[in-house]
């Protein structure tokens, strides 16, 4: 018997809205959620905006409210999406299946926080002559740390924090930092409910990359290119997105909506210093089903980067069969999401096929080395 | 039928020896790595020990820039060291997986320190960064090692970077194991490196008061499973395996060290900083473990610990030993190799995977020193103060993390594969340091 692996259900919190539906919405209007950071003034840097999450009261969406003092925003948004997949997919645990039924995978961006949260670490640390001092960082320095730092500099938190909120005990992993490794992470759900491991996995990622600190990383690691050559460039943004994959055949069998069912999948490594472009085609050629742009809705990989949007136009040039209907380009509105990208890609078109009854292909391309791209098929 | 992997190759750079000649003797010797914090002024941390990597001699690799980013030096060199032991230094990895092990991102607060007294850090850091003023970045990216040996080595394809905190590294390698042996490639290059010996890292650390503040008797402070532990000792380290079809690895005739057999993980859902107490996300993780080895408890000869020496850790992990392996568990030898080279956090589960490797293929099995007081809760046999003889087959290996992420791996000898294996190795001496196997007595 085939082990198809349906999505059913979807959880989101982006800068562009909280459930599919309203992402939808606003991208067919037009909408953008790109602003002038709120936290910090960006005049420093080449690029303007961000995309942040507006009106976000994490309270709301964990059983564990104590925990949130120990979490940084990605955990909280992090937690937050999961609790919403998981009731978007009507599923609990512990009665539709055991909590050490169900995985875990995630994806995790750059740990970092705003530079305020540590200033005053910072500024005592310091010695007379700007030096950093580690004397004085143990002698004074330490006492301006938050003795809970850990918890919010842990690359792994915002999944095990996810694990505790709604009693995940199963298989697990966490990937780190880009959106390709976003895209692991899907597919190591899907791989463990194949292999028979389980029948229930949720998988998806977060990212903050809207305080000043990150945009320093992102300077530093030149994302900013195209803005400095006067272009409008990528912006980013923060967000969580997961996703409950499931054995279609016992989805089925607890009476579950199936979004959609995840039909085919591709991933290369670019390697450094080689096209994207290859990179993206050889993605493109791997057990997508059908001839890839066959799909009739394509969710880009577009996020403004004029040379990321170029690699996938000749990827997808160089491929047969006719070009799908529609070209969606939500990181041009929402943001790029980083590691949490991938799960907002395969999310927004899972509740396509959904909707449409169609066959969408969702783009995971740019920044790292991973590139991936999945196949969504209507049930 | 399930495609067999082994391992070929093992690369190390730990507190208590890089390379092959003195890891294991090390080790087995009971010598402790923990030591005074001599790579930056530690003296007014409440905690100033841990277990540095002495003499790493990186080797050349140009094209890598890991700046002060020392997990990406050690990652670097132990990964060197693997594939020069598989005898694949030189080989085309280009169908090979690469699958690496990390967790905390380097964070340089010398770069922020000149401009504390800006009345916007932030402005001042781009504009100096925008100015040319050089330096390295303010964060590298936790992918940095991998990208580095990704493309030195050139591997094509699959370039994993797992970050989930102190089962990072026993991840890295399960999951290569498991793409391995799904047929998704023959050969993998899979393990992790951490270092969290930098102010931040010690400091953070230390508020959590999990570390041992025993600075005074520095090896001594490592104490898994005894009465008087008091915690953990951070420390540094790289760990690097080669695994590779066993097909494959008879093709060209390598030297095989174990093969692996099974793996799983679990999650505790409980609290960050705590392992659940009755210990079932421990139990289910070395349960689906010897099922996906398809072994009985009793088929299982020896467990490396996770260990960490501190009080809920030992504890939890002994009450889950017996849960899982019942009358058998205190007929198990239960070694903490984390008593000598302190906790290296995301590395640490690699080198117990090579350690549990080197068990099968010399014989023996490393002491646990500092076990001096008997805790009445910790009543397994811990291989207290002295290495052993080991004619066992299977070697269990756990990594119970931070945050509730626990893996387990299970090793085995090959049936065919003489107990000690050593003398069939290349350059004869590897990894025993003698060919002779008397009980060693630890300092």
């Amino acid at each position: 018997m085939s082990r198809a692996v349906a999505i059913t259900g979807i959880g989101m919190i982006t800068p562009l809205g909280k459930t599919a539906p309203e992402v939808w919405a606003k991208l067919a209007r037009g909408e953008t959620a790109h602003a002038p950071p709120g936290s910090f003034d960006a005049a420093a840097f080449a690029c303007p905006w961000c995309a942040e999450v507006k009106d976000f009261q994490p309270e709301l969406y964990t059983r564990e409210p104590k925990m949130l003092r120990l979490m940084n925003r990605d955990s909280q948004l992090a937690v937050a999406a999961a609790h919403l997949a998981l009731a978007d997919a009507e599923l609990r645990i512990g009665v539709d299946y055991p909590p050490e039924a169900v995985a875990l995978f995630g994806a995790t961006g750059t740990a970092g926080m705003p530079l305020g949260e540590i200033g005053g670490l910072i500024r005592s640390s310091v010695s007379p002559t700007g030096q950093f001092d580690p004397m004085r960082f143990g002698q004074e320095g330490l006492r301006a740390i938050n003795p809970l730092l850990s918890f919010k500099i842990l690359s792994n938190m915002p999944v095990c924090f996810v694990s505790i909120s709604e009693n995940i005990q199963g298989p697990n992993a966490i990937y780190t930092p880009w959106e390709g490794q976003g895209a692991q992470a899907i597919d190591a759900g899907r791989r463990a409910i194949l292999r028979g491991e389980v029948p229930c996995a949720l998988v998806g990622g977060c990212d903050v990359k809207t305080h000043d600190q990150a945009f320093l990383t992102l300077e530093q690691q030149g994302w900013f290119e195209p803005w400095k050559q006067g272009q409008i460039g990528p912006v980013p943004g923060e967000g969580a997105v997961f996703l409950v994959l499931e054995a279609e055949a016992q989805a089925r069998a607890r009476g579950a909506r199936c979004h959609a069912r995840l039909a085919g999948q591709g991933f290369a490594t670019r390697f450094p210093g080689e096209s994207l472009t290859e990179a993206c085609a050889a993605v493109l050629r791997q057990g997508l089903g059908t001839p890839p742009a066959a799909a009739r809705i394509l969710i880009s990989a577009a996020d403004g980067n004029a040379a990321t949007e170029q690699a996938e136009v000749f990827a997808l040039a160089s491929q047969p069969g006719p070009p799908a209907e529609k070209i969606i380009r939500p990181k041009c509105q929402a943001g790029n999401l980083f590691a949490a990208a991938a799960a907002f890609q395969v999310g927004l078109g899972a509740w396509l096929a959904g909707q449409e009854h169609g066959r969408v292909q969702a783009h995971c391309f740019g920044h790292g080395s991973e590139q991936a791209a999945f196949r969504l098929e209507a049930p | 039928m399930r495609r067999r992997i082994v391992v070929t190759g093992l690369g190390l750079c730990t507190p208590v020896g890089s390379g092959p000649g003195d890891f294991w003797p090390n080790l087995l010797a009971g010598r402790s790595g923990i030591g005074p914090i001599t790579r930056f002024a530690a003296g007014a941390l409440p905690v100033r020990i841990g277990g540095e990597v002495k003499g790493l001699d990186l080797p050349a690799f140009p094209e890598a820039e890991p700046g002060d980013d020392r997990k990406v030096r050690l990652g670097l060199a132990a990964a060197r060291l693997a594939l020069g032991d598989a005898g694949l230094a030189e080989a085309n990895l280009e169908p090979g997986l690469l699958s690496v092990g990390v967790c905390l991102e380097f964070f340089s607060l010398e770069r922020v320190a000149p401009v504390a007294g800006a009345a916007d850090m932030i402005q001042a850091l781009a504009r100096q960064w925008q100015a040319g003023a050089g330096g390295p970045p303010l964060q590298i990216p936790l992918d940095f090692l991998t990208q580095q040996l990704g493309k030195h080595y050139r591997f094509r394809r699959g370039w994993s970077t797992n970050c989930s905190a102190c089962a990072a590294g026993a991840q890295a390698v399960g999951e290569a194991f498991q793409r391995l042996r799904e047929g998704e490639a023959e050969l993998a290059l899979a393990g992790a490196a951490d270092s969290t010996l930098n102010p931040l890292g010690l400091g953070g650390f230390s508020l959590l008061r999990i570390l041992a503040q025993e600075n005074d008797r520095p090896q001594a402070a490592c104490r898994p499973f005894d009465a008087t532990r008091q915690g953990t000792v951070l420390s540094e380290g790289a760990a690097f395996l080669v695994l590779e079809t066993e097909a494959r690895a008879r093709q060209r005739g390598a030297r095989i060290y174990a093969e692996i057999t099974g793996y799983a993980t679990s999650l505790d859902a409980y609290r960050v900083s705590d392992p659940e107490p009755s210990g079932r996300g421990a139990v289910r993780c070395m349960s689906q473990a010897l099922a996906d080895a398809g072994l009985a408890p009793e088929a299982i000869d020896s467990i490396n610990a996770h260990g960490t020496g501190t009080p809920k850790n030992d504890l939890t992990e002994t009450q889950a030993i017996k849960q899982v392996f019942g009358e058998h568990a205190r007929r198990i030898p239960v070694y903490a190799i984390k008593s000598m080279t302190g906790h290296m956090i995301a590395a640490s589960g690699a080198v117990e995977a090579a350690a549990a490797c080197l068990s099968l293929y010399t014989g023996r099995i490393p002491p646990t020193i500092n076990l001096q007081h008997p805790d009445p809760l910790c009543d397994l046999d811990y291989v207290a103060g002295q290495a052993r003889e080991f004619a066992g087959r299977t070697v269990l290996s756990n990594s119970f993390g931070f945050g509730g992420q626990n893996a387990s791996l299970v090793f085995q000898r090959l049936a065919d594969e003489p107990l000690d294996g050593l003398a069939n190795g290349p350059g004869g001496t590897a990894w025993a340091g003698t060919g002779s196997r008397p009980l060693l007595s630890s300092e």
